[in-house]
């Protein structure tokens, strides 16, 4: 890989503080930009950003709480969003690393809450070492499903992806509300919400889920759940997939170039599919966790979720890698459970953390760092794409006149 | 069975086609922006945001001024600010245009809520009622036309504004010199640049005036139709419009033809208490119909061969 080829016999600081200052440079200069950015817009409107920078890390890391807020309940509350984002962060960055832009991980992840849903009331009665697998095997299978529409239509059709995913958004959102009011899985009697799922089908919470006083509280107000164990393993078999298999090399094959692959004898329409099938089996592990760890059946604050469209800050964030994806979401959680704290303590609407993440995106998409780097030769480049910005732009101007109305790409 | 007879007997109502034109009018503003800045060679996937704001600012405005003219303006200001965002970050900065337009409508999405939060009170998160609102025009003589005068000549002043606009930009794209540059450029950007067409200038003319657009679109939800601003009010009628553009291959008449299915199928889902469905299933039928027609028709039909790639001066 590009990384790979990289002359590494200069003078300097050891190889992997260079490799590490290089990948953590843009992410962090990004942020950064973000937070000045975002404390101008508070102090413009007449806030106060120290103050409510101070209770946004207060609920999202249990720093600096001055005003007594219990530290173990952000930071519980925190891994509780960190969760989702991880899954459906990976179900944005590998279709990435092949070159597509999958804008549906939301819908997604509501078709894998909805399967999962489904299997867990209609199996309560199988004992937890076999129904919580099948949850979450079934919320993998909903997600690929829905993900695998989009391969299919873009290997096929060639339709664009951005819109179809768009559009399955919308078409799962509304089949989740047909399901849930006044459809099949509504609870009987209940408005906008499913039946429970099954004891046996829940995932366990780190913490004992009872009355026992834990950090001076309650063990039942912290809703950690032991679904960050397969988000994290989630995210190893991504690093696994991408780097150690031969699905994964044909996935960034294609992801820097399709005629190059092509010409490779790689099958560029069966590797997008597939790449689609897998990326939405993640985020529907998303929805089935989601569903599994908190909250145990639909309800209509799945109508309003964000998650899918905030794994595309993560994605971008984490530069579309393991390690990247699960920091950015840890910070990403950090922002959504620091929100509502910072509204409470500072009186700052929540969604400032909205605007934040959109300045995150904005910095990162216009690298601004390009323009500072040119005169701090030091600094390393990290496109947004690694391999696929750089490469993918060289050989496609170099080919492209040439090759002609040879074959299309499946742009 | 009985869905059918209840479309059919809706169709003879006149109250039906009135409400479908009003969306597609909706729709077709923020449809004329998407066509104008990719017809430059920008993708545009933010006319929702842009439009969220500029629902949110007809409001605001409104509120302070207490004059709907001026609500509009700074409607469209808004919205136009926002694609100036869009401009700079993906022309200047030459980011990749789709990431920049999902960061505009999730900016849009919390910009708003923060500035109601602001200004109206963090309790209200739900509704800001406007005071004013955009007038109906009854078209005199037309509009006592049976049937017909209801449809076409009883309606909101914007659907009029919408409908004078698709035919100032069909004929500014296709038929003058200034829309002959928007498309060169979109097309191909370093034979205009040689032929001494400015690009950068066309390029952010182009995304601004679908800011512009879009933000007259938010105008015309918020205190033509709604009459308040609800967070995320515009509840996804900036990608049909996106869709509506690439069903009509990036020409404004197709993209009105688009519009007026589109604005029948709004029009339905409204009417949906004299249907026997499901309501949530009726609104699944534009996004399903979108994505068929994406795959049947559009097959045939492709962007502006230099749509979504930033223009670097001198490479080729």
């Amino acid at each position: 890989m590009a990384a790979a080829v990289k002359p590494s016999a200069r003078k300097g600081p050891p190889r992997i503080l260079r490799r590490a200052g290089r990948a953590l440079g843009v992410p962090l200069l990004s942020v950064l930009i973000a937070f000045v950015a975002g404390a101008i817009i508070v102090a413009v409107t007449g806030g106060n950003p120290l103050q409510a920078y101070q209770a946004l890390i207060c609920g999202g890391f249990g720093l600096f709480c001055f005003g007594g807020e219990p530290s173990v309940l952000q930071l519980s509350n925190t891994l509780v969003f960190v969760t989702p984002l991880i899954m459906a962060g990976i179900a944005v960055a590998l279709p990435f690393r092949a070159g597509m832009f999958n804008i549906g991980a939301e819908g997604q992840l509501i078709m894998g809450a909805i399967l999962a849903t489904t299997v867990g009331i209609h199996w309560s009665g199988l004992p937890a070492v076999l129904l919580v697998p099948l949850v979450l095997l079934s919320g993998a299978l909903g997600g690929a499903l829905w993900g695998g529409i989009v391969g299919v239509l873009k290997a096929t059709t060639g339709a664009h992806e951005v819109v179809t995913t768009i559009m399955l958004n919308f078409i799962a959102q509304w089949f989740l509300r047909f399901l849930i009011i006044g459809g099949p899985l509504q609870l009987p009697g209940g408005s906008s919400k499913s039946s429970p799922i099954g004891g046996n089908a829940q995932l366990p919470t780190l913490l004992p889920h009872d009355n026992t006083i834990i950090f001076g509280l309650p063990g039942a107000v912290y809703r950690a759940h032991t679904g960050i164990f397969v988000a994290l393993i989630a995210a190893g078999v991504f690093a696994f997939l991408l780097w150690r298999t031969s699905l994964g090399y044909e996935i960034r094959a294609v992801g820097q170039s399709q005629r190059a692959a092509r010409y490779a004898g790689i099958s560029v329409r069966q590797t997008l599919i597939v790449t689609m099938l897998i990326a939405g089996a993640f985020a529907g592990l998303a929805g089935a966790v989601q569903i599994a760890g908190v909250d145990h059946n639909l309800t209509d604050q799945y109508f309003s979720d964000t998650t899918g469209f905030d794994a595309i800050a993560v994605a971008l964030l984490g530069l579309n890698s393991a390690v990247g994806i699960v920091l950015s979401a840890i910070l990403f959680g950090a922002l959504h459970a620091g929100g509502s704290v910072m509204q409470s303590d500072a009186g700052v609407s929540g969604n400032l953390v909205y605007v934040l993440q959109a300045l995150i995106l904005f910095s990162i998409a216009a690298n601004f760092l390009r323009t500072v780097k040119l005169r701090l030769p030091s600094v390393g480049r990290v496109p947004l794409t690694p391999e696929a910005d750089a490469a993918a732009a060289a050989v496609a101007q170099e080919t492209d006149t040439a090759l002609a109305g040879d074959d299309k790409d499946i742009a | 069975m009985s869905f059918f007879t209840d479309i059919f007997r809706l169709m003879g109502t006149p109250d039906l086609w009135h409400a479908s034109l009003q969306y597609a009018a909706l729709l077709l503003l923020p449809a004329l922006g998407g066509v104008i800045s990719e017809r430059s060679g920008v993708v545009n996937i933010a006319m929702e945001g842009m439009m969220l704001t500029g629902a949110f600012f007809a409001v605001a405005v409104d509120l302070a001024a207490h004059n709907v003219w001026i609500a509009v303006l700074g409607a469209m200001l808004a919205g136009g600010l926002m694609a100036l965002i869009h401009a700079v970050v993906s022309i200047r900065y030459r980011a990749d245009q789709i990431v920049s337009g999902v960061a505009i409508n999730i900016f849009a999405a919390g910009i708003t809520v923060f500035l109601v939060n602001r200004i109206y009170g963090l309790s209200d998160v739900g509704q800001v009622p406007s005071s004013d609102a955009l007038p109906n025009w009854h078209v005199p003589i037309l509009g006592d036309i049976p049937f017909l005068g209801r449809v076409f000549f009883q309606q909101n002043i914007m659907v009029y504004v919408a409908l004078i606009l698709l035919v100032a930009i069909q004929i500014f794209l296709f038929r003058t010199r200034l829309g002959l540059r928007v498309r060169s450029v979109g097309e191909h950007p370093q034979a205009a640049d040689t032929a001494g067409i400015n690009v950068y200038t066309l390029r952010y003319g182009a995304v601004v005036t679908s800011g512009l657009l879009s933000g007259l679109a938010g105008a015309f939800l918020s205190i033509g139709i709604a009459n308040t601003f609800v967070p995320g009010m515009t509840d996804g009628r900036g990608y049909i419009a996106l869709a509506a553009m690439i069903f009509g291959k990036w020409t404004p008449i197709g993209a009105f033809v688009a519009t007026l299915i589109f604005g029948f199928g709004q029009a339905i889902y409204d009417a949906n208490s004299s249907i026997h469905v499901s309501q949530y299933l009726l609104s699944m039928t534009p996004y399903i119909l979108t994505l068929v027609v994406l795959t049947a028709v559009v097959r045939r039909s492709s962007p502006p061969a230099a749509d979504g790639i930033p223009y670097v001066p001198g490479a080729e």
